[in-house]
């Protein structure tokens, strides 16, 4: 079997677990997509859609559905893991029965699991062999490569294999995949990024203005910034496509879950009801809670982090949370420095 | 016990690995200034002219004389040469390099060597101390001051089912003693490892090492084809069944501290040598890693290692020339403190680990975090071949790397010397807040002291945070620390047996500083496991 000819395997068939599987079958692969519902990998298999996920899309038919993750990984070098981040140490302990040291995991996941704070890469570490991994991120909402537009995004990993074989199977005309190496500050900045576009959803649905809400993001990036780099990310990136190019997309898309979540409550709608109707996994709601007490214990003083945990947990009015963060007193913007002094 | 025989047989297999050495260096670079992935020759050899000469500048003049005559030599055939000639004369560097790590190594008395040693430590040790002879009192025997334990059965099995690479932590020229006289009270076949020039030209222990199946390392060599030729000495020595051990540490720990980092060079030499041995369709030589951590109530050099560490610019001095190692008096005083309080120099071995990182069952299997078997040749393979891939390797040796630091913290043995240190440098830190390490050190001195119930106080909170640490198995407690009561007069008693200045002494009830250095010293191994607020300033570029 030539390396051509084995097949992709993607794990979890939700909308960009979907989308990529396409893609990575419009570019002549063989793609495995591992669902756990047998209904959802009939309906991929009879009729070549998946409605619950991606509604209008007509899927590729390089992509076979498999209930069994033995099937799709067994024959896979390549193995994308597109499962929501409080899943993906039940999910990733299962596929380390039959994961080998010679797959290439890459995972699209950007959220930190709850409580323990830890990476995607990290609990693959913790529940697999793998070692050759990498994560997939960038400004990439599903729906819009769905319909077949334009999009940039970035494969980070130390293993020059991983990427290699991963640009192979997903660059095209459609999607430029850009080549990285900082793992942990792609995996933070995808993660904690989700916190600010629920506060930029927040701000759009107050209507406090494109100015007022240009400051808030930018003040957001720089507090999750500032949580990556003390955790071993290299600050550069969050000004590239996983950073900044991920947060713009989300903060401005009404498509963004997390954005929507913002919106919601700011209308006064209940978390719990939101999650219920959005049907889907919101990282940012999760991420909240791991920013906040990741921030705390780094003594880094991160205001919007902390209003919008509060928003989302201690009831705090969206109004209070922004008026709040307006009045912050104002000190230096990045790089100012001043003749004669030091810091 | 592996039989004499043996082993004879083993050093013999050993003779041409210069020449094996040297063939694989230069046909890698060779090749590579062929292909443009390397320099070309005539640079290689001028930045090996330009590295040496820099290294020359500050040798001792009676030793670097036959390298000044080679070097000039090199220089003169360099600007004369015609291009052909060039890869000759990079033979005849690496034959030089290669040489000189080999050289050391003798077929005829390397086999006896480790039998020989027990002997030849006792001579050794009472050559030291003529005066305790004369005295007829008990001769100090190392041996029995050192306690080994940890994973003791997994290194002697594994050592049977595969090659070790045995990687201690150092914190003393003493610790190539230890290691070469454990791994013989072990039962354990000779292993082959690299040891610092310095202690080939001791002269207490230039004789025991060149016995050892040591070869040299050379730190002053900063010449990257020197490294290169280094590694590629270990690599075959690893393909050549060859036990073999290093400090991955580089250098004996400054600051007192436990390795935080290691250095990826010699450790990835596993992986190299388990791609060999697929490719030479050796698929069943297993390659095994073993941490091993040795911590001292004293540390017979310690002085001199942290006025190195302090005096910044000395950071990257590797070998101190006049520290206490070369000087006799200085060891018959470390051995005497040693005897007369029955000190315990503590080692213990780690779990073993294959060249990737995974643990290792005592089958030599690899596992995974959850205990399932891992085929781990396939960490090399693609689409079933073995595959070089430098950056991959490189990954996997820092994974390895950061399982061996972990390996060091959960072995590291907290003694009285190190929780007494800790606990009066946590009172006299909490009263000037405001100091960096350097003036909080410089402003300590004799008239300096804390009452003896505020030590007891901050020693017993000590003692119960590392018992609660030790419980969730994060750092081992010694057995004399158990006992938060003993551990005050234990190391008083113990600070006062060796070092000129003692560290901490006892003055009616308050406790005064003696060497507020020593006290950072010994206080460091207990740093990074949350007892106190980190005193060493963090490395940049882990």
């Amino acid at each position: 079997v030539s390396p051509v000819d084995r097949p992709v395997a993607v794990l979890g068939a939700g909308n960009w677990g979907t989308t990529l599987a396409h893609l990575v079958a419009k570019n002549g692969h063989r793609v495995m997509l591992w669902t756990r519902h047998p209904d959802q990998r009939d309906e991929i298999n009879g009729r070549h859609t998946n409605a619950r996920s991606v509604p209008d899309l007509a899927l590729h038919p390089g992509v076979s559905a498999v209930t069994d993750l033995g099937e799709a990984i067994g024959p896979a070098e390549l193995v994308v893991v597109a499962i929501p981040s409080q899943s993906f140490r039940a999910v990733s302990r299962i596929a380390g029965d039959v994961l080998q040291p010679d797959h290439l995991v890459v995972h699209v996941t950007k959220g930190l699991e709850v409580r323990t704070h830890r990476r995607m890469t990290e609990i693959l570490a913790e529940e697999t062999c793998a070692a050759q991994v990498g994560v997939l991120a960038g400004p990439n909402i599903a729906a819009e490569i769905a319909m077949g537009k334009p999009a940039g995004t970035v494969i980070t990993s130390a293993f020059p294999r991983v990427i290699e074989v991963t640009r192979r199977a997903l660059s095209s005309e459609q999607l430029m995949v850009f080549a990285g190496a900082d793992v942990v500050g792609v995996e933070l900045a995808g993660a904690l990024k989700n916190v600010v576009a629920i506060a930029a959803g927040m701000a759009t649905e107050l209507d406090i203005g494109e100015n007022a809400k240009a400051l808030l993001v930018t003040r957001g990036l720089r507090e999750i910034s500032r949580v990556g780099v003390a955790m071993g990310a290299h600050p550069m990136t969050f000004a590239g496509l996983a950073g900044i190019g991920d947060l713009m997309v989300t903060c401005a898309s009404s498509r963004s879950r997390n954005n929507r979540v913002g919106r919601a409550l700011a209308r006064g709608e209940l978390l719990a009801d939101i999650l219920a109707a959005l049907g889907m996994v919101a990282e940012g709601v999760y991420a909240a809670v791991s920013a906040r007490e990741l921030a705390a214990a780094r003594r880094i003083e991160a205001p919007l982090l902390e209003r919008v945990h509060r928003v989302l947990y201690e009831g705090l009015p969206v109004v209070r949370a922004l008026e709040d963060l307006m009045r912050l007193p104002a000190g230096r913007d990045v790089g100012a420095r001043w003749p004669g002094r030091s810091g | 016990m592996t039989p004499v025989s043996l082993r004879v047989a083993m050093g013999a297999a050993l003779e041409d690995v210069p020449a094996v050495v040297i063939d694989r260096v230069l046909e890698r670079a060779v090749r590579r200034a062929d292909d443009g992935t390397g320099p070309p020759i005539d640079l290689i050899l001028g930045e090996t002219l330009f590295h040496e000469r820099g290294r020359l500048a500050h040798a001792d003049r009676a030793r670097a004389g036959a390298d000044r005559e080679f070097y000039s030599g090199v220089r003169h055939a360099v600007s004369s040469a015609r291009a052909a000639c060039a890869s000759e004369l990079l033979r005849a560097v690496v034959t030089h390099y290669a040489d000189e790590i080999h050289g050391h190594f003798d077929r005829r008395v390397y086999a006896v060597a480790t039998r020989a040693l027990p002997v030849g430590l006792t001579a050794l040790l009472s050559g030291l101390s003529p005066r305790e002879l004369l005295a007829r009192r008990r001769i100090p025997n190392l041996e029995e001051h050192v306690v080994i334990d940890g994973e003791v059965d997994a290194l002697r099995t594994l050592a049977r089912r595969g090659t070790i690479i045995l990687v201690p932590t150092h914190s003393s020229n003493l610790d190539s003693l230890v290691m070469g006289n454990s791994i013989f009270r072990l039962g354990l076949p000779p292993f082959s490892y690299g040891a610092g020039l310095n202690l080939f030209t001791n002269p207490l222990t230039g004789f025991f090492m060149s016995h050892l199946g040591a070869y040299t390392v050379d730190r002053h060599k900063t010449d990257p084809l020197y490294r290169e030729t280094l590694k590629e000495y270990a690599t075959v020595l690893l393909e050549r069944a060859q036990h073999n051990l290093f400090f991955p540490g580089g250098t004996r720990s400054r600051s007192g501290a436990i390795e935080s980092h290691v250095k990826k060079g010699l450790l990835g030499t596993g992986i190299t040598a388990t791609l060999h041995n697929l490719r030479a369709g050796r698929d069943g030589a297993r390659i095994f890693v073993v941490p091993a951590t040795c911590s001292y109530p004293l540390v017979l050099e310690a002085e001199s290692l942290v006025s190195d560490y302090l005096e910044e610019a000395g950071r990257s001095r590797y070998v101190l020339p006049e520290d206490e190692f070369n000087r006799v008096q200085r060891w018959v005083d470390f051995l005497g403190g040693l005897l007369t309080l029955d000190l315990r120099i503590e080692l213990v071995i780690g779990r073993p680990l294959d060249p990737f990182g995974n643990d290792v069952d005592l089958a030599g299997v690899s596992r995974d975090p959850r205990g399932r078997a891992v085929d781990a040749a396939r960490y090399l393979r693609v689409d079933g071949a073995p595959t070089d891939d430098p950056a991959r390797d490189a990954e996997y040796t820092r994974r390895l790397g950061a399982r061996v630091v972990a390996a060091y913290r959960r072995d590291n043995v907290a003694l009285p010397t190190n929780i007494l240190a800790f606990a009066f440098l946590e009172i006299l830190r909490r009263r000037a807040p405001r100091l960096d390490l350097y003036r909080l050190l410089r402003s300590l001195g004799p008239d300096t002291s804390v009452p003896l119930d505020e030590v007891v106080t901050e020693v017993k909170k000590i003692v119960h945070g590392l018992a609660t640490l030790a419980s969730r198995h994060e750092i081992r407690l010694s057995r004399q620390a158990r006992d938060a009561g003993a551990v005050i007069p234990r190391a008083l008693a113990t600070f006062g047996t060796y070092h000129r200045a003692t560290a901490i002494r006892r003055e009616g009830d308050r406790l005064h500083v003696g060497d507020a250095n020593l006290v950072f010293f010994y206080r460091n191994r207990l740093e990074g496991y949350g007892l106190g607020e980190p005193l060493i300033p963090q490395r940049s570029d882990a």
